[in-house]
């Protein structure tokens, strides 16, 4: 692992996850109850659905010191319908911003995690943990 | 002394996992409902559990709401201490006849701060704890009972004092007397649980005098995150056992104890502790003696076959008998049916997998008739499984048999259907009759 | 456990005017953010490798955090106290509670809070167990707790008491499914005062156990039961029953649910489980079908039941029961020889058989005219299937589970056999005795005394049926290495083979889709928790009964619709339904009526445009209908006035948490500086707490 943080020991740069309330979500506490575990940087937030976000929130939390963002939805089991084909429009937008500002759009991600689909998260986590030791802790060079 | 009265729409007897859900299926759909419980606390014997299976969810998180569901449901009157006499029909509904034995605890007064019990000298063996750790004469029964209220042991105390003189409140009442109840109800649902086989009654197994032989319930203990140890450890010496064994069917599907029928639950339960021990002590190997294991729930099988990846050994034999062995290791004499024939083996720490008898035997108390297993008779088990001999009366849970906890939950909310149905059935009648004092009519009111 | 209830009381706000509690709808003033922190060890389940208490003394160093406690468990009574009290008292108006997933407790706290007097609303979960101490360990796990804990203060700042949206609810139910299931929840439903419609894809009532003959273990006659339920559904006033149709359509809310059912195609596989049609085959149609008149009864089939003439029916309910059931597994060409040898049958169609000569006796039980001196009976036959043993089928699936009933229903069956037939003997082949039930251990006992002979295969090496020679005597042969007689290879002549096919959830694929259900690993419906909520699924209103949620005997399953429809009784008792408020709002001031959010919006009628009449102009407003509003905020992401978002999960809201993340503010070493905001340190103690 890289450098440990001032505080923790953890690997630099905070990733981000926006976990769906009926899929990914219950996934991640489903890894917790595997007790499988991953780096601790990384950070859950529950949404409904992760269509709720503009294209702006993505980059702010980049522009915050959030390192990597990874949008655990639903897939094609949405419970709204539609919202996964409306999410994976909005993503080209964020990818077009992000390139805009010299971004490397490997630190957004967005990829459908079920409640029982552990190993998939933890590949998920790992991978991301590696695009940030790669490209750095956080976006904001 | 004056008796004192209450009329509810249902009595619910027992306050575990099966009381409680079919009292919160009957208050929520409007029914005054009394529960009455004999322990100092409900929740029954689901939130002494460790973990629970198939999902290892921690016993106490899913049992925890049901009881602050029920403690806190504004249809439902909790009677904690309370020992059922008698139930018996009179005019529509039923009349039961209780004991409220005493506390020595003012619950109006006692605010559940425990300056008592850490004041009180007496420290007696806690049967809370498996027996592995000691508690005071009086004490909160456990960390997450309902009600929070103190309860004094009356066998151990030794009368000094210190409990009254501590407590902020001065709830503490040495002289206090069991009082007489009477509960009317138009409804009464039995889910009164069970006990386990009793070591004692198993010679070839050492009667419980063969140390580092335990029972689950014990072990349950062991496991849990508030348990005596806060580890598991064995009891004789304190050492970390290496080598743990089950023995499976130890109080179940042996007519030699009277208890012919399946258990239901051991096996799974064996596995159960099986996978937290593999945790908690993953260099120790753990051995299951069983006959067939019975994983036949819902998940259940893959919860089993996952226990056989993580390296858990299944070996199929009868344990002939148990003995002390080198070292406070127990020596296992088993019937191996798919090896070599009659084989021994040393293991740390031995587990009985103890089954389930009645909880209660209605006996002259209440006209409800039992089976030959001793459970409460069922007359209609396949299309309406919570139905007794007795006209309203109904049944939930192990009182009708021994089952899993998820069974459980299904089961009683399927009686409080049933309760429901009789409650509004007569409702109706008595209506029809225009009878104008039927203690019965409240809920037809509420759900009109 | 006490001295674990430790306390900082930090000054707040605007302690200077405590608040009276419960101030709901109060204006803005009064609703200056005094978080409340609460965070529980879980009896070590947290606090073995959180810090509890570090995090608590953190919390001290972040903004809006009026107290700080721990506990022993938080769900406990004790627990739900320590909130309750400060909300009494005052100390607080919102409140974080950090222990497990929310999934267990939310609702717990959320209560809890109500009963205080507080606004359940404002309240947020973090989830310190499943997604930090079951995952991290050491110093790191402590600091992302903290950060975690932050977070959530950082979004109950910002939370607005809601109100439940209350609608009026339908006093009506509509059971899917005519097995013992649906026929069970219907008439509690009915005699509970609820209109019931019953929807039946096939003809028949009765579903599954219409099948079956005398019922393991207790030998009760399954064509009575299923004649005497059925008989009573089509009696009632309150059942209207609709058979031979399906649902082609199911839209609305809980209360206010509509459906449209139309009449099963004809001729369709999908009209029942392919099961069915293939035991027609296996059995002979009756071929007299259109003979009989509803309430009759088909061997083999169930009650005829009133069919659906013409559609599409609208039906609108309250809640919907699934009782949809179950099919047996059909084994694959080959498997065990079957469609190979005329000679290996399904248990099932053994059953069908034995049913037929109910209450006959001979020396021998003959089939298709044929002696039968010896059966064998293969159990766990598309049951607990191993990956890497078995064979998945065409579309990968395997059956993980045990199917529950077939070890009784065989035992039941060589107990049949061998008492009425003396000379025929009976052969079963097991991997394990599943008698678990009440009952059912005896009839195991009895088996053995009946002379049945049980011989038990591994899962790796199962039986071998192959073609007898002349030298057998007999048409089959069964191979096995018994590991009873301690792994002996014995060869096992036989006049049948009975396969106990295992059983798998009914093919409802437009019901999955159509009413968006979900489905487990094993591909039968799930419920949200196996004990908490045993019958419930996520979309609220719609109800599991039966072995669509599972395999279950005939009792079982009649508990499981009684669950079910006791909890629809509840649920609609009271003519109101009470749902989350966490809808789309717009606010009208910053509303342009742009229409964007319209075109946005996944829920066809939740979102609309309407003309307003504003300080006597007419302007287009955005306006929402919160019982079909979804929650997805995809409206909110696309507003370029950022005039619209969703109750109890803003974009704000989700920044804060964001910001909190990122924040190293919680770890400042305190001291006594006093000078970071939201540090209390040497402050006055907070009242009451």
């Amino acid at each position: 692992m890289s450098t440990p943080d001032s505080h923790s020991g953890v690997p630099q740069g905070k990733i981000l996850v926006l976990a769906t309330e009926s899929c990914a979500y219950p996934g991640a506490d489903s890894v917790g109850q595997a007790h499988s575990s991953y780096p601790a940087n990384v950070h859950i937030l529950r949404v409904k659905a992760p269509v709720l976000f503009p294209e702006r929130f993505y980059l702010d939390c980049l522009e915050k010191g959030i390192g990597g963002i990874i949008i655990m939805s639903c897939g094609e089991e949405c419970p709204y319908e539609g919202a996964y084909k409306a999410m994976a429009r909005r993503l080209d937008r964020i990818y077009e911003r992000m390139k805009e500002r010299g971004l490397d759009i490997r630190r957004v991600r967005l990829t459908a995690i079920c409640t029982v689909c552990n190993r998939a998260f933890l590949n998920e986590v790992n991978q991301m943990e590696q695009v940030l030791q790669e490209l750095g802790a956080t976006a904001a060079a | 002394m004056d008796l004192t009265e209450h009329t509810f729409d249902a009595l619910v007897v027992g306050g575990g996992i099966a009381g409680l859900q079919a009292a919160l299926d009957l208050a929520d759909q409007g029914h005054r409902t009394a529960i009455i419980e004999k322990d100092a606390s409900i929740g029954g014997k689901m939130i002494r559990l460790s973990k629970v299976f198939p999902t290892l969810d921690c016993a106490s998180c899913i049992t925890t709401p049901k009881m602050a569901a029920a403690a806190h449901h504004g249809a439902i009157t909790l009677f904690t201490c309370c020992d059922l006499n008698a139930v018996a029909r009179e005019d529509a509904g039923f009349v039961a006849d209780v004991t409220q034995q005493p506390r020595y605890v003012d619950v109006d007064k006692c605010i559940g701060c425990r300056k008592c019990e850490y004041a009180c000298p007496v420290l007696v063996e806690d049967a809370e704890q498996g027996g592995f750790s000691g508690r005071k004469a009086i004490r909160i029964p456990f960390s997450n009972a309902i009600p929070q209220k103190a309860v004094l042991d009356v066998e151990n105390c030794m009368l000094c004092g210190k409990c009254a003189s501590v407590c902020p409140t001065g709830a503490v009442v040495y002289d206090q007397k069991p009082e007489p109840l009477r509960i009317r109800a138009g409804a009464v649902v039995l889910a009164t649980g069970f006990e386990l086989t009793p070591i004692e009654d198993k010679r070839q197994y050492g009667s419980g005098e063969i140390p580092n032989v335990v029972s689950s319930m014990q072990m349950e203990r062991l496991l849990a995150p508030h348990g005596p140890y806060g580890r598991v450890l064995r009891p004789s010496d304190g050492k970390v056992p290496d080598s743990i064994a089950y023995v499976q069917c130890a109080g179940s599907r042996d007519a030699s104890m009277g208890v012919s029928y399946c258990s239901r639950v051991c096996c799974m339960y064996a596995i159960k502790q099986a996978m937290l021990l593999s945790g908690s002590l993953p260099l120790a190997d753990i051995t299951i003696y069983y006959m067939d294991i019975r994983a036949f729930g819902k998940n259940y099988e893959q919860f089993y076959q996952n226990a056989k990846a993580m390296g858990i050994e299944f070996v199929k034999a009868k344990v002939a008998r148990l003995d002390p062995g080198e070292d406070g290791a127990v020596a296992v004499r088993f019937e191996d049916q798919s090896g070599e024939g009659v084989s021994t083996r040393e293991h740390d720490l031995v587990v009985l997998s103890m089954g389930m008898l009645p909880g209660w035997q209605p006996g002259e108390a209440c006209s409800v008739s039992t089976a030959s297993d001793g459970f409460v008779r069922t007359i209609r088990p396949k299309m309406a499984p919570s139905l007794t001999d007795v006209d309203g009366v109904f049944v939930a849970g192990v009182a009708a048999g021994p089952k899993d906890i998820v069974d459980t939950i299904t089961e009683a909310g399927g009686a409080a259907m049933e309760a429901a149905k009789y409650l509004a059935a007569h409702a109706a009648r008595n209506q029809a009759q225009g009878r104008t004092q039927g203690r019965t009519q409240g809920q037809e009111a509420t759900n009109g | 456990m006490a001295e674990l209830e430790k306390t900082t009381p930090l000054p707040a706000g605007n302690q200077a005017e405590p608040q009276a509690n419960g101030s709901r709808t109060d204006g803005s003033q009064t609703d200056e953010p005094r978080v409340g922190v609460y965070i529980c060890y879980c009896g070590g389940n947290i606090s073995d490798h959180v810090d509890v208490e570090a995090v608590r003394e953190r919390m001290e160093n972040v903004p809006g955090v009026a107290v700080a406690r721990t506990n022993m468990f938080m769900c406990s009574d004790p627990g739900q106290e320590l909130i309750m009290e400060d909300l009494r008292s005052g100390t607080i108006n919102r409140v974080v509670v950090a222990s497990c997933a929310p999934s267990l407790h939310e609702t717990t706290f959320r209560a809890a809070i109500a009963r205080a007097g507080g606004n359940p609303y404002q309240y947020e979960h973090a989830n310190i167990r499943e997604q930090v101490s079951w995952v991290h360990h050491g110093d790191p796990a402590t600091d992302k707790a903290t950060r975690m804990v932050a977070a959530a203060t950082g979004k109950a700042r910002l939370l607005r008491p809601l109100e439940p949206i209350r609608v009026d609810a339908l006093r009506r139910a509509v059971v899917v499914g005519g097995g013992v299931a649906g026929l069970r929840a219907a008439l509690d439903l009915a005699e509970r005062g609820i209109e019931v419609a019953l929807v039946e894809k096939s003809a028949f009532l009765g579903g599954g156990v219409a099948r079956l003959g005398r019922l393991a273990p207790t030998g009760e006659d399954a064509a009575g039961l299923v004649a005497d339920l059925a008989g009573r559904v089509l009696a009632h006033p309150a059942i209207v029953v609709h058979a031979g149709a399906t649902v082609t359509s199911f839209g609305g809310y809980v209360g206010n649910f509509k459906m449209e059912i139309s009449p099963a195609p004809a001729g369709d596989p999908a009209t029942g489980p392919a099961a069915a049609s293939a035991q027609a085959q296996e059995t002979g149609a009756p071929g007299r079908l259109a003979d009989l008149a509803p309430g009759d009864y088909a061997p083999g089939r169930g009650v005829a039941a009133p069919l659906l003439a013409s559609g599409p029916l609208a039906l609108e309910t309250g809640v919907v029961v699934l009782a949809t059931g179950f099919a047996d597994y059909q084994p694959r060409s080959g498997e065990y020889g079957f469609a190979e040898h005329p000679e290996v049958v399904t248990l099932p169609r053994l059953l069908r058989e034995l049913a037929a000569r109910d209450g006959q006796t001979g020396n021998v039980l003959l089939l298709d005219g044929r002696p039968i001196r010896r059966v064998g009976i293969i159990h766990c036959v598309g049951s607990r299937q191993i990956p890497g043993v078995h064979q998945e089928d065409e579309n990968g699936h395997l059956n993980e589970h045990c199917s529950r009933v077939c070890c009784s229903a065989a035992i039941n069956a060589a107990n049949t056999i061998r008492e009425s037939w003396p000379d025929t003997h009976v052969y079963e082949f097991y991997r394990d005795i599943r008698t678990y039930g009440r009952g059912q251990e005896e009839q195991y006992a009895r088996a053995s005394a009946n002379k049945v002979v049980f011989l038990r295969f591994s899962a790796e090496e199962p039986p071998v049926v192959r073609r007898g020679t002349e030298a057998d005597g007999f048409p089959l042969v069964l191979g096995v290495k018994d590991e009873l007689t301690f792994g002996e290879d014995l060869d096992v002549p036989v006049d049948l083979v009975a396969l106990a096919t295992g059983m798998e959830p009914g093919p409802i694929p437009e019901l999955v889709d159509m009413l968006k259900l979900p489905v487990g690993a094993d591909r039968f419906l799930l419920e949200v928790h196996p004990k908490l909520r045993p019958v419930e699924l996520p979309v609220a209103g719609v109800f599991l009964a039966g072995t669509c949620q599972a395999p279950m005997d005939a009792g079982e399953t009649c508990n499981a619709a009684s669950a079910a429809a006791v909890k629809a009784v509840s649920l609609l008792g009271r003519g109101f339904v009470e749902l989350d408020p966490f809808v789309a709002e717009v606010n009208a001031e910053a509303c342009t009526g742009c229409g964007a959010c319209v075109e946005a919006c996944l829920n066809e009628g939740a979102l609309a445009l309407e003309e307003v009449e504003t300080d006597g102009a007419t302007a287009t407003r955005a306006r929402v209908t919160p019982a079909l509003c979804l929650g997805c905020g995809a409206c909110a992401a696309v507003c370029p006035e950022q005039a619209i978002d969703v109750n109890g999960w803003t974009l704000a809201q989700y920044e804060a948490m964001v910001e909190m993340i990122v924040s190293d503010a919680p770890f400042a070493s305190c001291g006594t500086c006093a000078s970071r905001a939201g540090c209390g340190a040497g402050a006055e103690t907070a009242p009451g707490a």
